[in-house]
């Protein structure tokens, strides 16, 4: 870590070698509480996506001014504010998804994984920087969230985006849309980045 | 001391510049998205309206707008506890009444259900019924909001306590419940029952109620 | 006789039928991180505990005193510049999150000074995991869902008043508590367990929990069952 890693290099980790979800463990909440279904879960990917890159933006514009021992005030200052914004847009062009969404679009704001980038890369590098380690990590945390909650979705109803795609003969697997699916799902598929991860890593050894 | 404070506010001065922004950014957005989302909130309402009392072919017929819609709140003191009902009145363009929606609220197996009852204009038969909102379990409970569940207690007399049975035997007042979610199934049907039985009475007097509210003014004038 | 029946199925509600963690999926990060000695767990549990009650009290206060259309501080403070009926009709409830997310940071540097001043042996047992639960969802969640029953509600008399609020957000601590310290009991068994590389740590954790999520889902409908028993 003695350089700062580039733009480039931290749009590539944000997406697989430093996944949010898979690798940090960051920002868990809603990776298990709106992947039972990929609406819900893009729309939350989404909503995250734009409350980090805005926060990241904003924190590295001012990153020479702040004050070490004010500067988590001032994140959460931020992070909050761009929170309520997302949440009213939903509830005015999205109603129904943010009714299914409830406090989880809210709670975006203690989401370690937006404070988390802010702290270590936009607090220290330059805006662009800052944008790119932001699309990256969302596009890691999208793609987490998308995993699941295909997974999910297609087990428990059978169906993708809404459509159906198994045959109807398919018993649906209820409880993996039900909280204990998330688990298993999270738990099973975590197991499996590990173990690809590992036979990858002795492969190149 | 003085001087500490000033330290303290000088060293806060971009915290506080922040907030003043981000202050004006919240005001302008809540100015302009608010009439939406309030919009939104009726309107969710509102589009299952016509449904609810009219029948298919008609609903299709008619535009929300050419109804009448007024709303009032019916009070029920029951057990030393007083209970709303939000019902909405509606009337067809020439006048007449066509039937009354009421909203209500009760528990179900996991959490509450809310629902939306259509009565006739006499409020003697039940005209539709559609879930808002539940938790039911998926794949069991929440086939609740299942169209052809839902359709077993239109034009159902609303004389006779519902019940609900495992088999129908083809009597007037049976509900079939889902196999799986009994609890589901009967917590709906007594919402349906207490909610009839609760404001039957207070329906007929709604012409002349003074708290009524044209909705119709109310979502024009925020469109 | 009815709001005591009304607390307590609150209070069962959030602390099993929906556990904070096992159903709403908040406080997973705690969950998995400070699950691996009970002491730890405990330590952490009753912090949460507390703060939660206290962050829900301060939401709550400012929820109905300041933000609500018509709460009476915000409605008397612009009355000296507004006519009446617009000062009534002040809505700051956009401002609500922002609010609660300082109320909850604040109300933990406060408990932390405070504890370690007066209470030093119970410092010791969770003071270090304070500073941690800023950022623990469970307590935002709780003053989300208080706020959900306090704002935009239809009917006056269904908001929800302080003892409500208050014991929503204990039991939801308490809740939260059981399930980590149930966890962190099995995490010390599976220390002699020959786990699969891959699936340790994290993963087991998860996988558990999934399991601890459907034995909690045996609770679902008991309320209901209560509710019906008790009132006619």
């Amino acid at each position: 870590m003695a350089d700062s890693p580039t733009a480039f290099e931290r749009f590539v980790q944000g997406i697989l070698p430093e996944n949010p979800v898979y690798r940090q463990l960051l920002g868990l909440c809603p990776t298990l509480a709106v992947t039972n279904g990929m609406k819900p879960a893009l729309t939350m990917a989404c909503s995250v996506a734009f409350v980090l890159l805005c926060a990241n933006i904003v924190i590295s514009l001012i990153r020479n001014l702040l004050k070490p021992h004010l500067r988590i005030v001032v994140f959460t200052l931020t992070i909050a504010t761009f929170v309520t914004i997302a949440d009213r847009f939903l509830a005015a062009y999205l109603f129904q998804m943010s009714k299914t969404l409830g406090p989880y679009i809210p709670l975006i704001i203690v989401n370690c994984l937006i404070i988390c980038r802010c702290e270590v890369c936009a607090s220290k590098q330059s805006v662009f920087t800052a944008a790119s380690d932001a699309i990256g990590q969302s596009i890691g945390f999208g793609l987490a969230l998308s995993s699941i909650a295909a997974v999910r979705e297609i087990l428990g109803t059978g169906m993708f985006f809404g459509i159906r795609i198994l045959p109807e003969a398919w018993p649906d697997w209820v409880i993996m849309v039900l909280p204990p699916g998330a688990f298993l799902t999270l738990g099973l598929l975590l197991g499996l980045v590990n173990w690809l991860g590992s036979i990858k890593s002795r492969r190149a050894s | 001391m003085k001087f500490l404070r000033n330290s303290n506010l000088a060293q806060a001065w971009l915290v506080l510049v922040l907030a003043t922004f981000f202050g004006t950014a919240l005001a302008g957005i809540q100015v302009k998205l608010s009439p939406v989302i309030e919009a939104n909130k009726i309107r969710e309402t509102m589009e299952k309206i016509p449904n609810l009392v009219l029948d298919a072919s008609q609903a299709s017929a008619i535009k929300t707008q050419d109804l009448i819609i007024q709303s009032r709140v019916i009070e029920v003191e029951k057990n030393g506890i007083t209970k709303f009902y939000p019902v909405y009145d509606v009337q067809l363009k020439d006048g007449t009444l066509a039937g009354h929606v009421a909203k209500a609220k009760g528990q179900g197996y996991a959490d509450k259900i809310e629902v939306l009852l259509g009565l006739d204009a006499k409020g003697s038969t039940i005209t539709g019924l559609f879930i808002l909102d539940q938790k039911e379990t998926p794949g069991l409970g929440n086939r609740i909001l299942e169209k052809p569940w839902r359709d077993q207690f239109v034009d159902k007399s609303s004389d006779a306590a519902l019940v609900v049975v495992k088999s129908g035997t083809g009597q007037d007042n049976e509900i079939d419940g889902i196999s799986g979610a009994t609890i589901s199934s009967r917590s709906v049907t007594n919402i349906v029952n207490t909610t009839i039985a609760d404001i039957k009475p207070q329906l007929l007097p709604a012409s002349k109620n003074e708290n009524t509210k044209k909705l119709n003014g109310k979502i024009k004038e925020i469109e | 006789m009815i709001y005591l029946l009304d607390l307590m199925l609150i209070a069962l509600t959030a602390a099993l039928i929906n556990n904070f963690v096992l159903y709403y999926f908040v406080g997973i990060c705690p969950f998995v991180g400070v699950s691996r000695k009970v002491e730890m767990a405990f330590g952490m549990g009753l912090a949460v505990t507390f703060v939660i009650s206290i962050a829900a009290f301060i939401s709550w206060s400012i929820t109905t005193m300041v933000l609500i259309p018509g709460a009476p501080l915000s409605s008397f403070i612009a009355g000296f510049f507004l006519p009446e009926e617009s000062a009534a009709a002040i809505d700051l409830t956009i401002l609500s999150y922002i609010v609660y997310i300082f109320a909850i940071a604040s109300s933990v540097q406060f408990v932390e000074m405070y504890v370690r001043k007066f209470f030093p042996q119970l410092y010791s047992s969770f003071g270090v995991f304070l500073p941690l639960i800023t950022t623990n969802c469970a307590i935002l969640f709780a003053c989300l869902t208080i706020m959900s029953h306090v704002v935009g509600v239809e009917n006056p008399q269904d908001a929800w008043d302080l003892g409500r609020a208050i014991t929503l957000a204990f039991f939801g601590g308490i809740g939260f508590t059981i399930a980590i310290v149930i966890m962190s009991g099995i995490r010390e068994e599976l220390e002699l367990c020959d786990i699969p590389e891959p699936f340790q740590d994290a993963a087991i954790t998860l996988i558990i929990g999934g399991i601890l999520a459907i034995a909690f889902m045996g609770f679902t409908g008991v309320d209901s069952g209560i509710r019906e028993a008790l009132i006619p």
